[in-house]
């Protein structure tokens, strides 16, 4: 065996004293089956397979039988379609059928040829969609005119630099496929002629004896007429998913004017047209040519049966970069579960209004995740909030128009400043032209996007913009010092200037600590922490509740004072400021989780210090080593800056179940929970959240009491924490094993 | 199941040959889910024969480490590329003891951490590794060929505390040689 020169030599020293040993010396594995089981195939070339009978047209003389391969064809298009969506290559899923590959073929067979057509018409608009929300083209691409634009194109180009290979860079690779064939813009006629004729074959099979003899010189579908009605529904609501499918997608391309609403109401037809083929399975299982079925999970029709015209190997040769592997296609159940969950992860996009304010936006694309939507989904929410930011970035000189009608009359810097809760007049205020501030709107841009990906990148990504929200704070106060200094201006100008400067830094504390407190909760989500560390994960989190508390109460107080001057008297002002004033009803809920986490991170110190369990040891390193790689991100973001090892051990270590029942943070928690009812009582989401969260702090409190009176913990009582009630607030639970 | 023997009856070596490379071949063939060819396995063994491991239990080959290390974006890194034990053979701490054999070369090499993936539904190997101190650091979406997530699991040496005293001692030799008039102790704080 060759080996590059400088590398170290094999065990025996030169290669040309190896042993001669057969097996060591074996002919490159290049086929074996086990590494590239998908090259291995039947046929090389799709027109071997044709001359072979593998694709026949028609698919049986039998029009009964016909007809069953065609709907199984139909299922196995969709099995194909999930399996794609969900990671496979295009090229061994949906175009694995030859009648896609062969276009032409089908034209004699008007059912076949329409849904082809349909078919790869939803391919292209699916690629079309993911690859434009990849590469932020979707406004530039589409006939938008902007003027004075090349910093923002500059700035997408470099961020095309910085996302490295992505699942949807496989989703998109389409070598030498037949995306797109002559006619395929004239599908939704074509099926919709189809669906008409199959209207009338099935008016035709139930109408009445009498009305029969008027229906009589309508063919019937296939030859049973026994059949006929159950056939011509089973086709019926396959033809018509696919149509609804296309005309969401296209919808979805234009979420102005109607489309979300047009969208919506596809997405239920859809639904609709899933539940009827749903309810054809026992029919066609019943009727199929292939009798029962061994694995139900493995069937990819209704039927059971194989499809014709499939065959995944073809296209091993354009399944690049990969090497060709066989992959496990989703079972037909699956994929219809598959395209159920997609439709409603689409309805919840469309459900959205397109005009939301800065936190509407966060915490739609945050709550969002909550769905694990897949990446079709999310690549449509991505595509939906870059409009979003697009459509505001466009301000009095740069027009934003698209298909000849004008769009964006604020700025990023308006949404910015109404994120800061700063007066209506600020955003016209000459400081968004600063560098700092047009890079803290790049930077927001930046942070949608991260929050469109799926968790497992976002978690890292957000851990990378961190320090980059935190040069930003930096940068901005270096910038505004300056300005302030040279500013020739007058006293309102000056006052209206430190305003909008204090707002901002403000604000951008308050988002720097959140994206920090996204980074650590989604460590829950993702299942990064074994309970060893769920200590020092919620001192973290505590720490960051407070900072994030103070600097949303600061925001907000700063905004309520600013308003109270505009429209009070000097004296009245100073009486009201201390009178019945309320904590806002958000700060109340930062200051619950407070509760909870400062509560969380007590209990487990204790049974830490007094049970010595969920203790961080290992043979190789300490707590310090799991420490320093957790907080990596944040410790280097200096986010806060007296945030270290040594403090979080200073804090933990002398605490004891005395000191935790001092505290009463779980029944603290319960009560601001109580009372923040009345509060959210408009909110449904947010009652939701409070519901979980006083469970959390309710049953924690009981676990902690019982912890209390135990002292010590016999063998065979067991303590866990587990996520049952809330997915990044563990509950406690004492249970013998 | 479960096979009954006594764990001092099991033997751990240091990869010592071709002869060892069917055996190890075997195992990890036969128990895990990705495919590996020949060539991936001798580049491991070639390269790195001090890091891979068997242990043997009455001249059978019933688990193997194999494992790599080198320089990895200025970070000397130790890498775990396969582990495998014997179904029969699981639960009595070979695979720990493989593990920790190679580690502990790797830390006397200079490693400063080591890093390996593992299925986020292999709770075995996942409970082995958090034992030894290793953390999730990363969740990899579809890592595997099967659309399964991995965990990359991240165990970090600790860092030797520097040892300022021989410095400051030779701070203060240097400037008595210069002369420079200063107090000792001006001379020692920066």
């Amino acid at each position: 065996m060759l080996l590059a020169p400088g590398l170290p030599q094999p065990p025996w020293g030169d290669s040309s004293r190896a042993p001669h040993d057969p097996d060591a010396l074996l002919t490159p594995l290049i086929m074996d089956p086990k590494m590239d089981s998908g090259i291995v195939s039947t046929y090389y070339s799709v027109d071997e397979a044709i001359e072979n009978g593998a694709a026949p047209i028609p698919l049986n003389f039998d029009r009964t039988s016909d007809i069953q391969c065609v709907i199984d064809i139909m299922d196995h298009f969709l099995a194909c379609e999930a399996t794609w969506h969900k990671g496979g290559s295009l090229a061994q899923t949906v175009y694995s059928c030859i009648y896609l590959l062969r276009p032409e073929r089908t034209s004699s067979h008007a059912l076949l040829h329409s849904f082809c057509r349909v078919i790869r018409a939803t391919c292209s608009a699916l690629v079309s969609a993911v690859s434009d929300a990849r590469t932020n083209e979707v406004n530039f691409t589409s006939g938008l005119k902007i003027l004075r634009y090349q910093s923002l194109l500059l700035f997408f180009r470099s961020i095309l630099a910085w996302l490295s290979v992505r699942e949807e860079d496989l989703f998109t690779m389409a070598y030498g496929l037949p995306l797109k064939a002559n006619g395929d813009e004239k599908c939704l006629s074509m099926i919709h002629a189809v669906d008409e004729t199959l209207c009338r074959q099935l008016k035709a099979c139930s109408a009445p004896v009498s009305e029969k003899a008027v229906l009589e010189d309508i063919e019937p579908l296939q030859t049973h007429l026994d059949l006929e009605e159950d056939f011509c529904k089973a086709v019926l609501c396959r033809i018509r998913f696919r149509k609804h499918f296309y005309h969401v997608l296209t919808c979805l391309r234009k979420p102005q004017g109607r489309g979300l609403e047009l969208a919506k109401k596809h997405i239920i037809s859809c639904l609709s047209e899933l539940d009827s083929m749903l309810n054809t399975e026992e029919f066609l299982r019943h009727n199929s040519a292939c009798g029962t079925v061994k694995n139900e999970d493995e069937k990819t029709t209704a039927s059971g049966c194989q499809p014709v015209g499939f065959d995944s190997t073809l296209n091993s040769r354009s399944a690049a970069p990969t090497p060709p592997r066989a992959i496990k296609l989703l079972s037909w159940k699956k994929a219809v579960n598959y395209f159920q969950k997609l439709l409603h992860d689409l309805g919840v996009i469309c459900s959205y209004p397109l005009d939301p304010v800065f936190e509407g936006a966060m915490r739609f694309v945050v709550d969002i995740q909550k769905f694990q939507p897949d990446l079709v989904a999310r690549a449509h929410i991505q595509s939906y909030v870059m409009q979003w930011i697009l459509m505001r970035i466009a301000n009095e000189q740069l027009l934003l128009v698209q298909d000849g009608k004008l769009y964006g009359r604020e700025s990023l810097f308006a949404v910015i400043c109404k994120a800061a809760l700063l007066p209506e007049g600020a955003k016209n205020h000459d400081i968004q032209k600063n560098e700092s501030v047009q890079q803290l709107g790049q930077l927001l841009i930046t942070l949608f996007r991260v929050l469109c990906a799926n968790t497992a990148w976002q978690r890292r990504k957000l851990g990378k913009i961190l320090q980059d929200w935190r040069i930003i704070y930096v940068q901005l106060e270096l910038a505004f010092r300056k300005v302030f200094g040279e500013a020739a201006s007058t006293p309102v100008e000056q006052d209206l200037l430190l305003r909008v400067c204090k707002h901002i830094l403000i604000w951008v504390e308050e988002q720097t600590y959140w994206i920090a407190l996204r980074f650590l909760m989604l460590g829950f989500e993702l299942d990064l922490y074994s309970t060893d560390e769920y200590c020092m994960v919620y001192w973290y989190i505590y720490i960051y509740l407070i900072k994030l508390a103070e600097k949303t109460h600061l925001k907000i107080m700063l905004s309520n004072d600013s308003s109270r001057r505009k429209s009070k008297k000097k004296k009245d002002f100073v009486k009201d400021v201390g009178k019945d004033y309320q904590v806002p009803p958000v700060v109340q809920l930062i200051q619950c989780y407070i509760y909870v986490a400062q509560g969380l991170m007590m209990m487990l110190a204790s049974l830490r210090n007094e049970n010595k369990i969920f203790l961080c040891q290992g043979p190789f390193n300490s707590e310090h080593e799991r420490f320093v790689q957790h907080f990596e991100v944040l410790q280097k973001a200096c986010l806060p800056d007296h945030a270290s090892f040594f403090s979080f051990s200073e804090t933990v270590a002398n605490i004891r179940f005395s000191t935790v029942s001092m505290h009463n943070c779980f029944k603290d928690a319960q009560k601001i929970a109580k009372d923040l009812r009345g509060g959210f009582a408009n909110n449904p989401d947010r009652l939701a959240e409070l519901r979980r969260i006083e469970q959390v702090a309710e049953h924690n409190h009981v676990a902690l009491n019982l912890l209390c009176r135990l002292g010590s913990l016999e063998p065979s009582l067991k303590v866990s924490f587990d996520f049952i009630h809330h997915p990044h607030f563990a509950t406690a639970s004492v249970k013998r094993s | 199941m479960a096979l009954e023997f006594d764990t001092s009856e099991i033997e751990y070596m240091s990869y010592s040959g071709e002869h060892h490379l069917p055996l190890i071949m075997n195992l990890v063939d036969q128990e895990l889910s990705e495919p590996y060819s020949i060539f991936t396995y001798r580049y491991f063994v070639y390269l790195w024969p001090n890091l891979s491991f068997l242990a043997f239990h009455k001249g059978k080959c019933v688990g193997t480490v194999v494992c790599k290390m080198g320089d990895h974006r200025h970070t000397f890194r130790g890498y775990i590329a396969m582990l495998v034990v014997l179904n029969s053979y699981r639960g009595r701490g070979i695979a720990t003891e493989l593990v920790s054999r190679s580690i502990k070369v790797m830390m006397e090499s200079g490693c400063e951490e080591v890093t390996l993936e593992a299925e986020v539904t292999n709770k075995g190997a996942l409970a082995l590794y958090g034992r030894l101190g290793f953390i999730r650091a990363k969740r990899l979406f579809r890592y595997y060929l099967n659309g399964v997530d991995a965990f990359r699991l991240k165990l970090l040496f600790p860092r030797p505390e520097p040892d300022y005293s021989d410095s400051i001692k030779s701070v203060a030799d240097e400037s008595e040689e210069h002369g420079d008039g200063m107090p000792p102790e001006e001379r020692i704080i920066q």
